[in-house]
């Protein structure tokens, strides 16, 4: 790893657990008919029912959306917020969910407030015609002067990797066929996920075909769609949580990481040091290890991006993930077996099915660990061999320039 | 609505158009962008971070794929490979695009059959904008080195003779890869991304490394164009800022820019106003580079004026003119002007209108025939003492016509001949005839130069090449041959020609 980074060395950095207490989303996918204020509404409603809480119990509130202002016109996101609540508690506004969240961990560990709203929300097929520019514009400028897309950064990410581990034929074919397979099961997943964007099952062949009509190394299938949505979680300090259930879920372990904003001037570009980073950290904040982890939500806006996060995130070795995934959906089971051991990812559905409304997106895949952690995600719980203890959660800013982790567990 | 913002679009275009790149004398780090301080050393290097230009250097093609469904600014390009391009053994890597290619959609791209090429960049046109914004520019697209424009190194070399006449010291024509061709003439078509401020940028930077000369010893720029995009805003200041022309200080050139117009003697006018400035001993100034540009307008066929689309092509020359190592020295020259109408474009239309007949015997053949003779008169010169004539070449006839009229042979006005292989070039047309004789001109030789705008008016000029012509003859790889019978040539058909040269 270059310098420039902290890596934590003290163990259990984080002795006053905030604890989440309910969870609330809206479906992901087109909401013409909805005005961000329902979206967001609707989610918050869910929570506060769940958590039995009514506005005036908030004493702040983290909001999260990556280009609302641009994408709907709205102003002050804290304005907007503070008008539908009719609240006038401290607000804030980050551009992602995991974002929000860190500075809502933050307060509640400074001892500040007991009990705040998390919540993400984006709207991007409002502004469908001019949503690709906006994306690749605020990911990487340079490379939007030079003429790149949101897709070109992965497929180049796609080269890179295909290159620096000298894959070709046979291997090549199955790197190739492993991608489509993470798309297929992330649909799978998705099936599962009454919230989820997608819910059909893709098979292998859609997918090669859709990267053939392309022209492409990678296609329709292989990419996160564009959504619309929101997600809330009401964040409490432990004490507090105790009154309102007894299954709260803490937030053991958060990191974060940046990189460069411009992807070819980045030393390496076949994965993410941001994730990396983030994840080694938030381990030791945690105090866990890396096999304590039974669950991940990763940030699958590309079929590539999910197999390089299993690297990053240190569950596979470099260059190695595309044989694990291959090998593990030859007869998917509901899980990658990785040497051995079972992880369960992106049972939401992942980016992929589930959807990607940016702000919120983070808000599902820690309501998606939030349901596993307590069992209830009905079909699509999951069963590993030992108790379900721990569930992880990675969520990027822009393409890997900004990378967070969280440690979620029952106890 | 105007979206556009100017400060972003002058910082962006002022990193971007000449690739600036930054390393740091104390460990060698390189950026792209300017940084006062290195990453690496952080507060001692302040003070220790170079400057230089990725534009005048050849880089390497690591990663690429294809893009055939753009962001919105790009939909005009089409498909098109982009990817990661890196410089200066890959301490340095930026993102760009492959321009100049056409046809990209609909064919299975090998990627690794393009990985790991030499590419070179390319000053064009960023993206599309509305008409009421400002052009965006960038260098952040690339060319193979190994296809139709070549890497050429720019290297400074110190002058090694003063001579008594001024003259001029390099030069460089710049046409695009892509060819119309009907009946017997080609034409010269921009790529979508190239107007008349590309190619005269690329002209200058091609007559910067065949004359050797330091860009910060040229005091004056000259662009002459019909062309220019812009109603109210000069070429000119592009190009001194791309090629650095003039001393450097902050962000501003030490040069005077100025673009000028007459219809196709924009160009040609200001030779002397250029050699004689560089002449005057007082001014200063060693070098004065002359552009003329121009991406050829002309109506569609069956609209009025259409009857130029037939002759139109695209294409800037420079010429660099100095009294130090001088390959051809200016003997003298005679110019004249009638208030004639017989071409004209009036303010915000896109096309010009073309006096037909009334073009030929009262404007093109008058002007030059009275030029050229009087300049011969003034200098007691014979027709048997001219090596080569050169003459503007709206077409194929004309040239040869007043040609054979002055009583010139074949074998002196056949090299100048240009018109069926590049079409009309403007006020890049003589100035491509003249390049194409210097590029094959001996020692010593004598050249009539006699151009011609409508509106209307010629200069006429007489120049003599030194041995200088040869010496620097290796340094001139996109010759006027080189670029007419290129293996890399793309032609297009009439569709796609007029929708290249709409430009973005």
């Amino acid at each position: 790893m270059p310098k420039g980074y902290l890596l934590i060395d003290r163990c259990n950095l984080m002795p006053i657990r905030p604890a989440i207490v309910a969870v609330g989303r809206t479906r992901f996918g087109e909401h013409y008919e909805k005005e961000p204020e329902k979206l967001i509404e609707e989610a918050w409603l869910k929570a506060s029912m769940e958590a039995n809480l009514e506005r005036k119990d908030l004493e702040a509130c983290y909001l999260s959306d990556y280009f609302l202002p641009i994408t709907n016109k709205l102003g002050l996101e804290e304005g907007f917020l503070s008008e539908l609540t009719e609240l006038h508690v401290p607000m804030e506004v980050t551009r992602s969910f995991s974002s929000a969240l860190s500075n809502a961990c933050n307060a509640i560990q400074a001892g500040r407030y007991s009990v705040v709203l998390v919540g993400g929300i984006e709207k991007m097929t409002d502004r469908w015609d001019k949503i690709r520019d906006d994306l690749m514009l605020l990911e990487d400028p340079w490379s939007y002067y030079a003429g790149c897309t949101p897709e070109a950064n992965h497929e180049l990410m796609l080269r890179a990797y295909i290159k620096k581990y000298d894959l070709n034929g046979e291997k090549l074919e199955t790197l190739n066929t492993a991608l489509a397979q993470i798309s297929v099961k992330n649909h799978l997943h998705g099936t599962k996920n009454e919230y989820a964007q997608y819910q059909k099952k893709i098979t292998v062949e859609q997918v090669l075909n859709a990267r053939k009509e392309a022209h492409r190394p990678l296609g329709l299938y292989d990419y996160a769609p564009i959504s619309d949505g929101a997600a809330i979680l009401i964040l409490t300090s432990e004490e507090a949580a105790r009154k309102i259930t007894n299954k709260p879920v803490y937030v053991l372990g958060v990191s974060s990481a940046t990189d460069y904003l411009t992807y070819p001037a980045r030393e390496d570009m076949t994965h993410f040091l941001a994730s990396e980073i983030s994840m080694k950290n938030a381990l030791k904040t945690a105090g866990k290890n890396l096999r304590d982890i039974q669950l991940v939500e990763l940030y699958d806006q590309s079929t590539v991006m999910e197999m390089v996060s299993l690297e990053d995130m240190g569950f596979c070795k470099r260059g190695t993930a595309w044989h694990s995934i291959y090998e593990s959906c030859q007869n998917y089971k509901g899980y990658y077996e990785i040497d051995g051991n079972k992880l369960f990812v992106n049972m939401s559905g992942g980016l992929k099915a589930d959807g990607n409304p940016l702000g919120a997106t983070g808000g599902a895949q820690i309501f998606e660990v939030f349901r596993q952690l307590r069992k209830e995600a009905c079909e699509r719980q999951v069963k590993p061999d030992t108790e379900l203890k721990y569930g992880c959660v990675l969520e990027l800013e822009g393409f890997g320039t900004k990378g967070y982790v969280y440690v979620l567990g029952r106890e | 609505m105007k979206m556009s913002s100017e400060p972003i679009e002058r910082r962006v275009s002022y990193l971007g158009d000449r690739l600036r790149c930054n390393r740091c004398l104390i460990c060698g780090k390189e950026y792209f962008e300017i940084r006062d301080y290195c990453g690496n050393c952080g507060r001692k290097s302040f003070g220790k971070m170079v400057n230089t230009d990725l534009f005048y250097e050849k880089g390497k093609l690591e990663l690429c794929t294809l893009i055939n469904e753009p962001t919105n600014k790009f939909t005009k390009l089409g498909s098109y490979v982009y990817g990661t391009v890196s410089f200066h053994d890959c301490r340095i890597r930026v993102p760009g695009r492959l321009t100049d290619r056409t046809g990209v959609c609909n064919e299975e791209v090998d990627f690794s059959s393009l990985e790991g090429r030499d590419v070179v960049p390319r000053f064009r046109r960023r993206y599309s904008v509305d008409k009421c914004d400002v052009i965006p520019t960038i260098s952040l697209a690339f060319t193979f080195a190994d296809e139709y424009y070549p890497h050429q190194e720019y290297k400074i070399i110190k002058p090694k003779k003063e001579y008594d006449l001024p003259g001029i010291v390099g030069y460089g024509v710049y046409t695009s890869r892509f060819r119309i061709k009907e009946g017997n003439i080609e034409r010269s078509v921009p790529f979508i991304d190239e107007d008349s401020i590309t190619a005269a940028v690329e002209a200058g930077k091609l007559a910067l490394i065949h004359s050797g000369i330091d860009n910060s010893h040229v005091g004056k720029i000259y662009v002459g164009s019909e062309s220019n995009p812009y109603a109210v805003k000069p070429i000119a200041s592009k190009v001194a800022q791309v090629l650095k022309l003039g001393e450097e200080n902050e962000d501003v050139q030490g040069v005077d820019a100025i673009d000028t117009e007459f219809a196709c003697k924009a160009a040609t006018s200001m030779f002397k106003d250029a050699a004689s400035l560089v002449n005057y001993p007082e001014s200063n100034i060693k070098y004065a580079m002359v552009i003329g540009t121009d991406n050829s307008q002309a109506a569609p066929r069956d609209c009025p004026g259409g009857e130029l689309d037939l002759f139109v092509g695209y294409g800037a020359a420079a010429f660099i003119f100095g009294k130090q190592d001088v390959i051809a020295e200016i003997e003298g020259w005679y110019s004249c002007t009638s208030d004639t109408p017989d071409f004209w474009r009036r303010d915000g239309e896109p096309y010009p209108m073309h006096g037909g007949r009334f073009t030929g015997d009262p404007a093109y053949f008058k002007h030059i025939r009275m030029s050229s003779k009087k300049l011969m008169e003034r200098l007691n010169l014979q027709i048997g003492d001219v090596d080569y004539f050169v003459a503007h070449q709206p077409n194929v006839q004309f040239p040869v016509r007043i040609a054979k009229e002055l009583g010139f042979k074949e074998e002196q006005y056949a090299p100048m001949l240009q018109v069926a292989k590049f079409g009309n070039t403007y006020s890049g047309a003589s100035p491509v005839g003249l390049a194409a004789v210097l590029d094959i001109a001996k020692p010593d030789d004598r050249i009539l130069v006699a151009s011609y705008g409508s509106g209307a008016g010629s200069d006429a000029y007489s120049l003599i090449t030194t041995s200088q012509v040869l010496d620097k003859r290796h340094r001139q790889k996109m010759t006027i041959a080189y670029q007419a019978q290129n293996p890399f040539l793309e032609h297009v058909d009439y569709t796609t020609y007029r929708r290249l040269k709409l430009g973005m």
